[in-house]
């Protein structure tokens, strides 16, 4: 899978409007998030978008059942055929991670549902496209059904999966050269140093990043990895009976998060919360499963009310 | 196990939470059949006193009625709940304790003298409180969860998390980072954070969340160009009454 | 691991109380597993919670439940003949069958003598298969004592130390007054061949450990019980999680060694 095809710049909407009419693109609006697009004009590629796709597949708030006088009762609906078009090496790698969670591992049925009749169109970059991204340092792979590399009059199109190959085919598209590993990689990206960070847990430099964490959860809330919830009940007021239980995003960096019947919260200090997250990102989870969850998006930086950079402060810890 | 007994009453104040209680109009007749509604004085014409399962108070005590009215309904009441701000923490109103009367009297009264006033104090102050539902006015989709979960026989869990919670899981892009004040880090969810969806950034009328960081908080709002009197008077706004010392110490 | 939120209804064959607080739940319930594992107990609307399994039988499956939170207060209203919504069992339990030919000492305080009830009635149908057992059980008051009924045929078996931490006035009692793990400190014990299963609250937890570890024993030889704020039960939700470990997997039963791992600065 590393062939190269060229598409010419001009014809980029035909070509995407060819494929179906659910057509999803990073577009500015108060932020940059991905919407539905009529045309690729639409869409903003200059920055990475503030939003990931998370929310799409790992939907915000999600039915588990619904039940009504002592019967339980699923209802669970296929997303209909969409292309999400202008993912970068990240968010693509962060998808991965989250079909690798809820998919490979947990079958879970409310992500297929969502996740099954999507294809993924990357947008490549040449370089970092802020001053926190470390996808470098984190070891990702290719995992899309089309990448795009920008060529400004022209596109480079490389197929990551068959559909991919077969949408490439079928649009006639020429071969233009083979890809390189090393063009995979944006540069400048690399700035979380190669260290063992399961040796720096008692390190004071953690208690630096704690003490300007205001505890917000914007971090978790705008990971495209983080996959803890919490599960809830509601019923309705006409009966208190019939209702539906879901799932909704929580996040560790919350007190509640942890807290026991009779108010004990397991991890109460700040500074035990942030710690977990990170480590949750880049050591736990890596301890079981084999990889990073982490794809150094570098969002829990940018979007954090008081830029908490945990990559520099780690850099520091020796 | 017939319907409860309940009652709304009011003390000082504008009389938006108990509106905010009406506002769930969908759902008033699904009230009705879960619960007695004895006395609401705001809106009924004979109101019953005798004894309650279930208060909802609104509003601070301002003055000796409020006092006497507060201390009566309680008495009678099994459980009480603070409704809204100024029950809650004293709100805009318990802000006159914080100046001398010399400078405000005179702009308000041309005769003074003939106001019956105490110290204005948020509810839990004279009376036993057991259960708040903040905010000014409180949201009325919160005030029928709370309602269900004491119909269902639960004991309502008072929300710790921060509106930036909820104004997250809206979407929103962060006032902070754009440079607004927005107090969603110091201040407890719950409000589905109407106000920063709606581009208004927080002002702190749900009260101080149990884990504030108020160090990091105000360091910020200097560095992003805010006076230390400024940030003071917004913070003091709807907690002054109900400061948690962390934040007072801040706020030396 | 399959993500499958979805309980199914059982019948509640029989409800017992065993103290004010404390009431008992047996369940037509007919699986395999694990004196320690748990399950998750929902009533649609009020909630689901994590319950450790405090029985081991074929036909049946109980759970000792302390009314502290909506969920359990609720499961209090539920009445014999009645249906309640389970998933599970899950977790890792005590695995009894690799402890053959030890001796076991089980330190049990409050509602953490439920599930420690399991593995002691495992031990009960397979006595032959154990040494020398031990039960330390510790309670608040002679009110709060659990599981009276068994504790005649636990005393024919096992040698029973029970304590109570104080007596209210006019309480008729004349057992021993004290904690239960002054009683630990003062009973010698053989640490070789010996485990040891802990379940209480955080404080007695620690403090046993402490006293097993002057009596000789290693890490490796002391089980805890931890209880955790969970959901899923599976691994998904990650709110039990503690270091690397997900209470809800590799627990609620550890080897104390496997989560002692911050001691040497390491996550």
């Amino acid at each position: 899978m590393d062939a190269l095809y060229r598409l010419e710049a001009d014809k980029l909407d035909i070509f995407l409007q060819s494929l179906g009419p659910d057509i999803y693109a990073p577009v500015k609006t108060d932020a940059i998030r991905f919407q539905k697009i009529s045309s690729v004009k639409e869409a903003d590629l200059t920055a990475l978008a503030d939003v990931p796709v998370k929310d799409f597949f790992f939907r915000q708030r999600e039915q588990l059942f619904k039940f009504t006088k002592g019967k339980i009762a699923t209802e669970i609906k296929d997303a209909p055929f969409r292309i999400f078009f202008g993912l970068r090496r990240c968010d693509l790698n962060a998808v991965k991670h989250q079909d690798f969670i809820f998919i490979e591992k947990y079958k879970d049925p409310y992500y297929t549902a969502q996740r099954k009749n999507t294809l993924l169109f990357g947008y490549h970059c040449d370089e970092a496209l802020n001053k926190y991204c470390f996808c470098g340092s984190m070891g990702l792979e290719e995992y899309h059904d089309i990448m795009f590399f920008d060529k400004k009059k022209y596109f480079l199109l490389n197929p990551g999966s068959k559909v991919g190959q077969k949408i490439v085919s079928e649009a006639k598209l020429k071969r233009a050269g083979t890809l390189k590993k090393k063009d995979t990689i944006p540069k400048g990206t690399d700035r979380l140093e190669k260290k063992d960070i399961s040796k720096l847990f008692e390190n004071s430099l953690w208690e630096k990043g704690a003490d300007e964490c205001l505890s917000c959860s914007a971090c978790t809330s705008l990971c495209p990895t983080c996959y803890c919830h919490e599960v809830k009940d509601d019923v309705k007021l006409s009966d208190l009976k019939s209702g539906e239980r879901t799932r909704e995003w929580s996040s560790c960096q919350l007190k509640s998060f942890t807290r026991v019947a009779g108010e004990h919260v397991f991890r109460e200090k700040r500074v035990d919360r942030f710690k977990h997250r990170i480590y949750h990102q880049l050591v736990y989870f890596k301890e079981r499963y084999g990889v990073n969850m982490c794809v150094g998006c570098g969002r829990c930086i940018t979007h954090c009310p008081t830029t908490i950079d945990f990559v520099s402060l780690i850099n520091k810890m020796k | 196990m017939g319907r409860l007994r309940i009652g709304f009453y009011g003390l000082t104040g504008c009389a938006g939470c108990q509106l905010s209680v009406i506002f769930n109009e969908d759902e008033l007749l699904d009230i009705i059949k879960l619960f007695d509604i004895r006395a609401f004085p705001f809106i009924k014409a004979s109101n019953d006193e005798e004894r309650f399962d279930l208060v909802f108070m609104e509003g601070l005590v301002a003055s000796p009625h409020d006092i006497e009215t507060l201390t009566r309904i309680r008495a009678k009441t099994k459980t009480l709940v603070a409704l809204g701000a100024c029950a809650h923490s004293g709100c805009i109103p318990a802000y006159r304790s914080f100046t001398l009367k010399e400078n405000y009297e005179h702009l308000l009264y041309s005769k003074a003298k003939d106001i019956a006033d105490v110290e204005p104090e948020p509810i839990s102050k004279h009376v036993k409180v057991d259960y708040v539902l903040p905010g000014c006015p409180p949201d009325k989709k919160e005030i029928l969860h709370f309602m269900k979960e004491i119909a269902l026989g639960k004991t309502p869990k008072f929300n710790h998390n921060p509106v930036c919670v909820e104004c997250r899981l809206n979407g929103n892009d962060c006032l902070l980072i754009h440079g607004k004040p927005c107090m969603g880090p110091i201040t407890s969810g719950g409000c589905h954070a109407v106000c920063v969806t709606g581009g208004f950034e927080c002002w702190g009328c749900r009260g101080p969340t149990g884990d504030a960081n108020y160090k990091a908080y105000i360091a910020l709002l200097k560095k992003k160009g805010y006076k230390k009197e400024f940030i003071k008077t917004r913070m003091m706004m709807f907690a002054g009454k109900i400061q948690p010392e962390e934040m007072k110490a801040c706020l030396q | 691991m399959k993500a499958d939120y979805l309980p199914q209804s059982v019948k509640v064959l029989q409800k017992r109380d065993e103290s004010a607080d404390t009431f008992t739940l047996r369940l037509g319930m007919k699986v395999d597993h694990d004196p320690g594992q748990f399950i998750q107990v929902s009533i649609p609307g009020i909630g689901e919670a994590p319950i450790s399994i405090s029985s081991y039988s074929k036909d049946y499956l109980e759970i000792s439940i302390r009314k502290v939170g909506n969920v359990t207060n609720a499961l209090h209203g539920v009445k014999k003949g009645s249906s309640l919504f389970v998933r599970g069992p899950y977790g890792r339990g005590y695995q009894m069958s690799k402890l053959k030919g030890k001796g076991i000492v089980f330190i049990g305080g409050g509602c953490g003598v439920a599930p420690l009830k399991g593995a002691i009635e495992y031990v009960e149908k397979n006595r032959k298969d154990f040494k020398e057992i031990d039960l330390f059980l510790g309670f608040r008051s002679p009110g709060d004592i659990l599981f009276t009924s068994r504790h005649k045929d636990w005393e024919n078996h096992f040698n029973v130390h029970m304590s109570v931490d104080q007596i209210p006035s006019k309480t008729c009692y004349s057992g021993n007054v004290g904690f239960i793990t002054d009683t630990l400190n003062k009973t010698p014990i053989q640490a070789k061949g010996t485990v040891a299963f802990i379940c209480g609250p955080p404080i007695m937890m620690t403090k046993s450990i402490q006293l097993l570890a002057a009596k000789g024993f290693k890490d490796t030889q002391i089980y805890v019980s931890e209880e955790k704020l969970m959901y899923c039960a599976f691994g998904l939700c990650c709110h039990c999680m503690d270091k690397g470990n997900l209470t809800c997997l590799d627990g609620p039963v550890f080897r104390y060694d496997e989560i002692v791992r911050s001691r040497d600065g390491k996550a």
